[in-house]
């Protein structure tokens, strides 16, 4: 049983000085990310996705508000990045150079007329879901980003299914990183005060929240408009970033990535949203970029290939049965699994070896990493889904206090 | 068999009451069928009412219809003189009336700490933006929410549990849970369906001594539903009964308890 | 013909009353499909209340399947000359479709769906947008995608080649015997150029446009095309591919299967009866594991049959990502008609079908994978059970 808490105002001094350390952190970081772009002129491609990265931190993050933390089952969030992305460029064509306007106050400007844009269509997309719940409204928000971007191949003004060249292009490597951190933070401050608590009500009970006297309707409808303005905000970002945008970018699977991104976190929680978003963007560019020792491609061979499936088939099946089965202390546990990792890796080398006596298999060429790829990202989504779906870090958030009652808690339970 | 000393008891109460709710000939239909008909009762300021009936009289409903789930089809129901009928959950939460539920309805993974702070959230008076900025108006609002809700939890003898998850409590703290988030909205009016289910001749002590410590301490009115019979006819200064939607009795327990109707609506579901 | 292209709004709206007939069986054809696909969703949704997002990826595998049948008989795309295809052919490609995608059916639920069956339903979804991935991406790896392969239309047996010719309305015999009468006109016009011409020695561009033969050559053709399209514009016709002809005719006899499997046997009976309440049928004795892989070999071979016959008689080129969109379209025929209810998605196919054919014929073609959507938000915002499903109260 834990004690009666004392519930005590925070001083002053900590208050404020917790904040102005915070702020100073988020400047140098941004100031960090724009820096880098010296030592790594002649790595255009890491850098790039370093920056790209803060993008997805965005959609995860701000998709976390509306289907985690209020659990409106929302999967089209693409959508509202396409209108952010679309608004943006399409003024920047036809308005900049009419303007006197430095590039990067253009570029917050153009962020803001972004997001207000994806946040009406937010309002639109969020009031169907006063009437619908669960799989319903996740099919209709689907639906929503589908239309929009069939919508915008078919408008030649914007350029149709060929793309819209955005002029000037214009690179803001801190403004990206800085919605990010901006975003992570009006969704941490929201949960640290009483107003983050209806929303999480809804999630739980909609019934009981509105006896409670929670409006559910207004709750949802801000969930989705908040949600959707970063969104659109990330999009305005990614237009003149990129400088080129076509419906493609914005198919459904980009909704699906960010979904995942969302729950392989672990639903609600920000931490998990953002460490999730970071892992999975950088994965299959990490994979892309992975070389022989000749610097070529790295190629897979088709017996490492059937080698690994069979490999995490088995770790699996292993690993569920250690997590489900087995009731022993902690450490213990922990330790089981680092075994049953093992014996996968050394299963792999095993099959690996089988396979490659077999004529057919090794005198297959096999298949560039790049191929790869995306088979990758969905295999690691299946097995992180199958050993823990509650997400990585379920519902907890990263904090110095959380970390310490986990090592507290272990300890107790250790004794 | 009222003696005189309780019908004076009786009198005196009427003379110095003020109603806060009464129910004019609420109905309500669903389809073809009419789940509560023409039912009409008045609370007073005060006072501990108890609702029975055997299942399926339409208990619940009444519930839904007064806290605004359902629109009653006719009829009006007055609290503090105003007709709230057909208003929402959440307006008529707001206006002052709070509810706990048959079949418990907790925020299961939040802490009962918060789930007590969201009942006390409809009481807030900073901004969203004050929120989202963590400007300090939010910030010591937040603080005082917290502070309240813990001194309620006191009361209900749940401060030991404040950080636990809602869902792990077991089933009698999540009953005296409900009705502490009930309480923090600050209500005039409370209403209670089924409190004591599923609890021990101990707990339900323990929760009659609660309920009419709300009544008494904190001035607050009490309607409740209740199965048990002794309970109810303990508890409560007065009671309505319903069968089938409609009221067949009403007036103090002992009244009540020697109904020919009451007796006839219970026996006969049990021989059923 | 009816023109109401006057306005700015209805640019590109064009209704052609004579075409429509032909449309509104297209409509149907693709919506046939449309529905089988639904049932598998809709079966699956109803016991397990999963949105089984890999179901196009298995309609994607059968084609693939009935596809490399093809290619074991022969019937590659380079193949010469070869003899028409057989019934038997057709039965063992249909069949071969079926199981491979029963089988791939029945092991995703065992390795991906049943070890999620306890978790939120939020992961259960993810864990099937992986397996829809997976097996896309998966698919790039080993299927032949570059270019698109389509089975040949070889495989045919000859007595369903061709096509039914309805007229539903016939053209004015008095414009028929003329057009007869300006056809020959036409020829004996071009027979006397070419006469002309072979005695003269001349080429026919380098004759004036006003001489007389060229000119009354250039005459007679042009009353041909007049008579033509007034022949067009006056007649109603509608034509069936005969191959399509069966393939709805074998959709019919699978979907009265599959009723009669549902309403009328034990297997059946356990289905909705899980359908209705899957804990309390387990507490009933009833075996839900075995009635949960059931559901998706039915369901799973229904999109099989589904995929064979789109690869076959429709000839859609395959590639690993063509099941998605599909699959999609079929999940909203699922919702439209009210998702668990056999005969809503068989309704919500159709619809979906004809409301596709519908948008192309009223010139909007390109609007053509956004109208399910469409439907779907506006069916689902008025009714939302969907059309023949009841929606349920929460009770409190």
């Amino acid at each position: 049983m834990n004690p009666a808490v004392e519930i005590q105002k925070p001083s002053l001094l900590k208050f404020w000085g917790s904040r102005v350390i915070s702020a100073i952190a988020a400047i140098a970081f941004c100031a960090g990310i724009q820096s880098l772009g010296g030592p790594l002129a002649d790595n255009e491609f890491l850098y790039r996705i370093i920056v790209l990265s803060g993008l997805y931190v965005t959609l995860a993050v701000s998709l976390n508000l509306i289907n985690g933390i209020t659990g409106q089952f929302s999967i089209g969030h693409a959508a509202f990045y396409q209108v952010g992305a679309y608004t943006a460029g399409y003024l920047t064509v036809r308005m900049f150079s009419t303007q006197q306007i430095g590039e990067v106050p253009w570029l917050i400007l153009m962020c803001l007329v972004g997001a207000a844009a994806a946040a009406i269509t937010g309002l639109i997309v969020g009031l169907p879901s006063l009437r619908l719940k669960g799989d319903y409204l996740a099919i209709v928000t689907l639906g929503f980003g589908e239309i929009i971007r069939i919508i915008a191949i078919n408008i030649d003004e914007v350029g149709g299914a060929y793309g819209l060249s955005i002029v000037p292009k214009i690179q803001s490597p801190w403004l990206i990183w800085a919605l990010a951190i901006l975003c992570i933070a009006v969704c941490r401050n929201l949960l640290k005060t009483a107003h983050g608590l209806p929303f999480l009500a809804v999630r739980e009970d909609e019934v009981a929240s509105s006896a409670m006297g929670v409006s559910t309707t207004k709750i949802k409808v801000t969930a989705f408009v908040i949600g959707s303005s970063f969104a659109g905000a990330a999009g305005a970002l990614l237009a003149h970033y990129e400088a080129f945008i076509t419906p493609d970018m914005f198919k459904m699977e980009v909704s699906f990535i960010v979904l995942t991104m969302v729950v392989i976190g672990g639903t609600g929680s920000i931490t998990g949203s953002t460490v999730a978003a970071l892992a999975l963007f950088l994965l299959p560019e990490w994979l892309r970029g992975l070389k022989e020792a000749n610097g070529d491609a790295l190629v897979v061979s088709a017996p490492q290939l059937l080698g690994a499936t069979l490999a995490i088939i088995a770790y699996i099946a292993l690993a569920r049965r250690v997590r489900d089965h087995y009731h022993g202390k902690p450490i213990q546990k922990a330790g089981f699994q680092f075994g049953v990792a093992a014996a996968s890796l050394v299963l792999f080398f095993l099959f690996k070896a089988v396979f490659a006596q077999i004529g057919g298999l090794a005198g297959h060429e096999g298949w560039e990493i790049n191929s790869l790829r995306m088979a990758i990202f969905a295999a690691v989504l299946i097995v992180i889904m199958l050993l823990r779906p509650q997400g990585v870090f379920g519902h907890h958030e990263f904090s110095w206090a959380w970390l310490k009652s986990l090592f507290v808690k272990k300890k107790q339970e250790a004794s | 068999m009222a003696n005189t000393a309780e019908q004076e008891t009786q009198a005196t109460l009427d003379e110095s009451a003020t109603p806060i709710l009464e129910l004019a000939d609420a109905t309500i239909k669903f389809g073809g069928l009419t789940a509560v008909d023409s039912v009409s009762f008045t609370l007073n300021k005060g006072d501990l009412f108890g609702l029975i009936g055997p299942n399926g009289a339409g208990k619940t409903t009444v519930f839904n219809i007064i806290t605004g789930v359902y629109k009653p089809t006719s009829g009006d129901i007055l609290f503090n003189g105003r007709n709230i009928a057909g208003l929402k959950p959440e307006k008529v939460a707001q206006l002052g009336i709070c509810r706990t539920f048959q079949n418990i309805r907790l925020f299961g993974s939040l802490s009962v700490l918060e789930n007590v702070v969201v009942g006390g959230f409809l009481r807030k008076k900073t901004g969203l933006f004050s929120a989202l900025a963590l400007l300090p108006p939010a910030v010591n609002e937040t603080t005082e929410l917290r502070k309240k809700a813990m001194d309620l939890l006191e009361v209900m003898d749940l401060a030991d549990v404040a950080q636990s998850r809602a869902a792990d409590l077991p089933y009698g703290k999540q009953r005296r849970l409900e009705i502490a988030r009930a309480m923090a909205t600050g209500p005039d009016l409370i209403l209670l369906d089924e409190p004591a289910a599923g609890m021990n001749p101990q707990e339900k002590e323990a929760l009659a001594t609660t309920v009419r410590r709300i009544r008494d301490d904190f001035d607050k009115t009490v309607l409740l539903i209740e199965h048990d019979m002794r309970f109810v006819m303990n508890l409560c200064e007065r009671i309505v009964v319903l069968d089938h939607g409609v009221e067949i009795s009403a007036g103090t327990p002992d009244i009540v308890r020697n109904d020919p109707k009451v007796i006839e609506a219970y026996l006969g579901e049990e021989s059923e | 013909m009816i023109d109401l292209v006057t306005s700015g709004a209805l640019a590109g709206l064009s209704l052609d009353p004579s075409t429509l007939p032909q449309q509104l069986v297209n409509g149907l054809l693709i919506g046939a499909i449309y529905a089988l696909i639904a049932l598998g969703y809709t079966m699956v949704y109803g016991v397990l209340r999963l949105i089984n997002f890999a179901h196009g990826e298995v309609f994607m595998l059968g084609a693939y399947a009935a596809l490399f049948v093809s290619y074991g008989f022969g019937y590659t795309a380079d193949a010469g000359d070869i003899a028409g295809g057989t019934w038997t052919l057709l039965a063992i490609m249909l069949l071969v479709s079926m199981i491979s995608c029963a089988i791939v059916g029945a092991v995703i639920e065992f390795f991906a769906y049943r070890p999620m069956r306890n978790q939120t339903r939020i992961a259960a979804l993810i864990t099937a947008i992986g397996v829809s991935l997976l097996i896309q991406y998966g698919g790039q790896l080993f299927l032949p995608a570059q270019p698109p392969p389509s089975i040949s239309e070889k495989v045919l047996p000859a007595d369903i080649r061709g096509s039914y010719d309805f007229n539903l309305i016939s053209p004015d015999p008095q414009l028929e015997s003329d057009l007869a009468a300006a056809k020959t006109a036409a020829d004996a016009a071009d027979s006397e150029l070419e006469k002309m011409l072979t005695d003269t020695g001349q080429r026919e561009f380098d004759l004036e446009p006003e001489h007389p033969l060229r000119a009354a050559k250039f005459e007679t053709i042009g009353e041909v095309r007049s008579l033509s399209a007034e022949i067009e514009n006056s007649s109603v016709s509608v034509t069936v591919p005969r191959g399509q002809a069966v393939m709805f005719g074998t959709v019919v006899l699978l979907m009265t299967l599959l009723w009669w499997l549902v309403m009328h046997t034990r297997t059946g009976r356990a289905m909705r009866a899980a359908s209705h309440d899957f804990d309390s049928a387990s507490l009933m004795g009833i075996n839900v594991n075995r009635v949960v892989t059931i559901t998706f070999i039915i369901g799973s071979a229904l999109a099989g049959a589904g995929a064979m016959m789109n690869a076959t008689f429709l000839r859609t080129p395959l590639t690993p990502f063509f099941g998605f969109m599909p699959g999609v379209k079929a999940f909203v025929a699922a919702v439209l008609g009210g998702i668990g209810n056999i005969p809503g998605a068989v309704l919500g196919g159709f619809v979906m079908g004809l409301a596709e054919t519908l948008v192309v014929w009223a010139g909007y073609g390109q609007y053509k994978d956004a109208v399910a959507f469409v439907i779907l938000i506006v069916i689902l915002l008025f009714r939302p059970g969907g059309l023949l499903g009841s929606s349920k109260v929460e009770k409190v």
